[in-house]
């Protein structure tokens, strides 16, 4: 099992990073035994949420070096696989979840084909396309409630139900995706050691000598958004479960999709850490500012004015996020 | 400085745990959460209702005698000591998941009492999924999509009438205009307004109202040739119109909210589209930037209403009460604003039964209360919610106007109530002209 | 028939208006090969200065459109200046995320500044007006001002490009920047102009618009992606193809009517029920990703 030895073996981070990961990670274990107010529980699980979407996004997007800026349609037919299955056929999270993750594979293979074919913006735009292409379709198709969207009734479950993965409260949600996350981690740690990882680094640095190994690179960029297409499904799932009212403007919207590639550009794209860092400082920012600022009509939007400076900044000064700052200014300590 | 880097994570968890030890401090008055769209589209509906509620929080915790209300003659709850209500408002952007975190937080860290709302069907639905799910009571004062009562839920209340209330009452408008009972034209044949086509926006309200278009329409036998959902949000309307002109309708219905409402009236009229009536099922129709900035266009355009100025004339309360409105707005009391008022009465005529802030009190006082007729501002036999039923929750005793936008004697363009027939206040201006 | 007449014009007029929004994209593009994300952003902040300088100041809306174009073109010039030219030294990766950055930063002040409720024009010599052309054919008089100022435009764009000496070194930048530098012509110069121009010409466009299209904060994306799709088409670089990509893409927009006019020919009764008009934009969209599938040169471009 050398991808599982793989997944564990963190030793090639120095002794610093390691540390702090550990302290992290207790304190998100322990986190909700103090007494907290349910907006910072709330905002932790939004972190979580996103740092696994950054995650997913980082395969193809950090790793691969194609910005996909339409990755909230996969969160969008893991979500309303998810609910959907519910309400018809009272079907377990744990079964469709997986199905969810089936057919958003299946849809990224479908578009990835042709969709590889581009670079760069081309690349980019086009994904934006195919994302607002199914948001539109989901807004007609009535099987998914249309632009009315999907409720889950809570009242209608026998909670804690951990089956259907219905809860009251955010304690248990919590502790599930906080159990995605670390799990996630461990997969991104395998993957970036893996062959496919391996094949990526090679191609993002030259494609043309890449080929000329004998790497098919059409096939590692479609295997690999098929890999960032299923984290981002299953964590679909998640949040129909926990949001519990799903409809095509929220859940597939631009703005997630911009949200998602935006987090993991800032904090690092191409790092294992990079989403997880560039999370944890927008996901508190954009909450924290918005109950600052937002009661006051007038203050809308200066979250993401600063974001998009930040970003701005980022993208001319190092575009390697925070995580390429701080291994920059390591590299040069050393020398 | 590079080390300083690695802190930030940490730091931000401190400061999360930081912010997380705060604690909210209860004060002697009675908090209700209010979430209505103070932002976004429907911003002028949103200013609208919270001054309607502002003014019934005011006149509920003040004693004002000359208005013939029991709420008025009290200085807040009697029966819990005259503790006053306050309004905690929130804005929810007319986004159905932002409006359920905001619940979420007025509920956990606010600590309000109970819950009042949100204007926009959408977010209605999910807040008041919020409120079910924590046991906390909510009133919805202006939210009138059928679905939302439906679903058997224990701690949601609807004071407004909803949409198929509202829509029979077009339908049974367009028989008896059928019949002569308009007043001051003559019965029109049925075939001369048989065509019918509607555009509704897409969230849960508009894409509701055109099912129960759809549905009413078979039942009353008109022929309803276009039926097309649009998102309020958009900035150009004119596919959308074209398309309703190709099905060459007599009569034109819409769902919109302001903003769309307004651009649709502006399209029509530039596509020359030439329907023989046009009526929205209010929201937008009655919103005050309709009329201000479609000025003498609106003239012959119908609306369902709730509320008009001239109710004052045969109710004294509402005339009280839009009296004290129009010296601190500048203007009447719309549909939207009325019932945002009734909202808030019904919050303080519900504490006054229960007695208490207890969830259980509130429960047993809302599902048991009858308000009186007399005591409201808007035209309505009354308030007494379903305790059961298909309908749970739905005020029994509501009623909808229609009114059309006219010019009085003085060259004001004011809302004459052309529907129910026996209530008319000015004669129907038929056919519409202009477009 | 009618209905079709009524089509087809509507898609043609507003053809031409798209292909103008596209020209400042196309334009920018071909002399520095960066695509600007806050292409959309432009032609909103276009279309709040013109809408806010007539209310300001009264004058009709019509006349603030050079003005507005000079706002454009300052700000394309403060942009690359201040920010793009620190772009184009980092990778592909980092010019898509700078111009996105910079989309959500105009985007979100604009909504700072002005708030999330749309406007429109109201009151101007044009608004509200429209020519019966007898036939189904509607042409309103805005539209109709904003194509005729499409094609001058177009036209100027182009004889600045082919007959003018500035043009021509735009030219020289746009085909070798390096060989372009060698006959000394001042490449940096050059690319702020470009992007002046890019910008002069999109908040024009904004200025046009902003009489019978309503404008928000977020109206940018939408524009964005067809200014993308009509480049994409006409081939990035090339002036004649955005104008006549755009007469497509606005006939495409109009799908929905065409789809109603095969409806009432061929009297199939289910076609009514199709809702096509939540598809307006959709077919935009897939437009744009046949094309760079099956043709990625588009159908005049020199550049790819």
């Amino acid at each position: 099992m050398e991808t599982l030895k793989n997944a564990l073996d963190f030793s090639d981070f120095p002794r610093l990073d390691l540390t702090l990961a550990a302290t992290v990670a207790v304190f998100l274990i322990v986190f909700p035994f103090f007494s907290h107010s349910s907006f910072a529980m709330s905002t932790l699980i939004q972190f979580l949420i996103f740092s696994l979407y950054g995650m997913g996004w980082n395969t193809i997007g950090g790793y691969g070096g194609q910005v996909d800026l339409g990755k909230a349609q996969y969160l969008g037919i893991g979500a309303y696989t998810t609910a959907v299955m519910l309400l018809r056929w009272d079907t377990p999270f744990w079964i469709s979840m997986p199905i969810g993750v089936l057919l958003s594979v299946t849809w990224s293979f479908i578009i990835g084909y042709p969709l590889f074919k581009l670079k760069g913006h081309y690349f980019a735009i086009a994904t934006i396309a195919t994302s607002l292409v199914l948001k539109d379709f989901f807004e007609v198709w009535d099987l998914v409630g249309g632009s009315r969207g999907i409720e889950i009734l809570a009242g209608k479950y026998q909670t804690p139900d951990f089956v259907h993965l219905i809860f009251k409260g955010d304690d248990y949600y919590y502790y599930v995706i906080l159990l995605f996350f670390f799990i996630g981690i461990l997969f991104m740690n395998a993957f970036r050691k893996s062959r496919l990882g391996f094949q990526l680094r090679s191609i993002k640095d030259n494609e043309d000598i890449a080929r000329s190994l004998g790497i098919n690179v059409h096939w590692a960029k479609i295997k690999t958004y098929a890999i960032a297409t299923a984290f981002v499904s299953a964590v679909g799932s998640f949040h129909a479960c926990y949001v519990k009212n799903i409809e095509p403007e929220d859940t597939m919207s631009l703005d997630i999709s911009i949200l998602i590639a935006l987090m993991a550009m800032l904090g690092g794209a191409g790092s294992l850490w990079g989403p997880i860092i560039g999370a944890a400082v927008l996901v508190p920012l954009k909450s924290y500012l918005k109950e600052w600022l937002g009661a006051q009509a007038g203050m809308v939007g200066i979250d993401l004015i600063l974001y998009g400076a930040i970003i701005m900044i980022i993208s001319a000064a190092e575009p390697r996020g925070i995580w390429g700052m701080v291994d920059k200014a390591r590299r040069r300590k050393r020398s | 400085m590079k080390k300083h880097f690695a802190l930030v994570l940490p730091l931000m968890l401190v400061l999360t745990l930081v912010l997380a030890m705060q604690t909210s401090y209860a004060a002697e008055t009675i908090k209700i959460g209010v979430l209505y769209p103070l932002t976004g589209g429907a911003a002028a509906e949103g200013r609208e209702l919270r001054a309607g509620a502002e003014l019934a929080a005011e006149i509920a915790n003040t004693s004002i005698p000359e208005i013939k209300m029991d709420m008025a003659k009290r200085a807040g709850i009697a029966s819990m000591g005259g503790a006053k209500i306050e309004l905690i408002f929130k804005d929810h952007e007319g986004n159905p998941t932002l409006g359920a975190d905001q619940a979420k937080k007025l509920i956990q860290d606010d600590k309000v009492i109970g819950i009042m709302g949100c204007y926009h069907s959408a977010v209605t639905k999910t807040v008041s999924a919020v409120c079910e799910e924590m046991g906390i009571p909510m009133i919805n004062d202006s939210s009138t999509s059928p679905a939302l009562t439906s679903r058997g839920f224990k701690w949601f209340w609807r004071t407004t009438p909803h949409d198929i209330t509202f829509t029979q009452d077009l339908f049974e408008f367009l028989k008896g205009i059928t019949e002569g009972k308009a007043m001051g034209v003559p019965a029109i044949p049925k075939a001369q307004i048989k065509t019918l086509a509607a555009a509704c926006e897409k969230t849960e309200w508009g894409s509701q109202v055109s099912e129960t278009i759809g549905t009413l329409s078979k039942d009353y036998g008109f022929d309803l040739k276009k039926s097309l959902l649009y998102a309020a949000k958009s900035p150009d309307l004119s596919s959308e119109v074209r398309s309703l002109k190709s099905a060459r309708p007599d009569i034109m219905l819409f769902a919109s909210y302001a903003s769309d409402a307004i651009l649709m009236m502006k399209t029509l009229k530039a596509e020359k589209a030439g329907p023989k009536m046009i009526w929205g099922q209010d929201a937008g129709f009655e919103a005050p930037e309709f009329r201000s900035t479609l000025g003498d266009d609106v003239i012959g355009i119908l609306t369902r209403t709730v509320f008009a100025p001239q109710i004052g004339q045969v109710k004294d309360v509402s005339g009280q009460v839009n009296f004290l409105y129009k010296k601190n707005m500048g203007r009447d009391l719309s549909g939207a604003s009325a019932r945002a008022f009734t909202g808030v009465q019904t919050w303080a005529e519900v504490l006054e039964k229960a007695g208490s802030t207890a969830p259980a009190a509130i429960q047993k006082a809302a599902n048991t209360i009858m308000i009186p007729g007399e005591q409201l501002i808007v035209p309505w036999k009354g308030i007494r919610f379903a305790a059961s039923g298909s309908d749970q929750g739905q005020n029994e005793l509501g009623s909808g106007m229609i009114g059309q936008y006219q010019k009085n004697k003085t060259g004001e363009i004011v809302m004459e109530i052309v529907y129910p027939f026996d209530v008319a206040t000015a004669k129907l201006i038929y056919p519409l002209k202009g477009f | 028939m009618e209905i079709l007449a009524g089509s087809l014009s509507a898609g043609l007029l507003i053809g031409m208006v798209f292909a103008l929004v596209a020209l400042g994209l196309t334009i920018i593009f071909g002399v520095m090969d960066i695509v600007n994300f806050a292409h959309g952003e432009f032609l909103m902040l276009g279309m709040y200065t013109a809408l806010l300088t007539a209310q300001a100041t009264g004058v009709d809306p019509l006349l603030t459109i050079p003005f507005a174009g000079l706002v454009g073109f300052l700000l394309g010039v403060i942009c690359y200046l201040g920010f793009v030219k620190y772009l184009i030294r980092g990778p592909m990766v980092a010019q898509l995320l700078g111009t996105f950055g910079l989309m959500l930063v105009l985007r979100n002040l604009a909504l700072f500044l002005f708030g999330s409720e749309d406007r429109t024009i109201h009151e101007g010599l044009l608004v509200g007006q429209s020519f019966d052309v007898g036939m189904g054919i509607i042409l309103p008089a805005t539209k109709l001002a904003a194509a005729v100022l499409s094609v001058i435009s177009f036209t100027a764009i182009w004889l600045l490009i082919n007959r003018t000496r500035i043009g021509k070194a735009l030219m020289a930048t746009a085909l070798n920047a390096q060989g372009a530098r060698y006959m000394g012509i001042p490449t940096e110069r050059m690319n702020a102009f470009a992007w002046g121009i890019g910008g002069a010409t999109v908040t024009m466009a904004g200025a046009l618009l902003v009489n019978f299209w309503s404008v928000t904060p977020y109206v940018g994306l939408l524009f964005t992606m067809i200014a993308f799709a009509i480049v994409a088409l006409g081939g990035f670089g090339s002036i004649p193809g955005a104008f006549f990509a755009g007469l497509i893409v606005g006939l495409i927009t109009e799908l929905p009517g065409l789809w109603d006019f095969a409806a009432e020919m061929t009297g199939f009764d289910w076609m009514a029920s199709v809702p096509m008009t939540s598809f307006k934009y959709t077919w935009v969209y897939l437009a744009y990703f046949l094309i760079m599938l099956i043709r990625p040169r588009g159908l005049f471009g020199w550049k790819h």
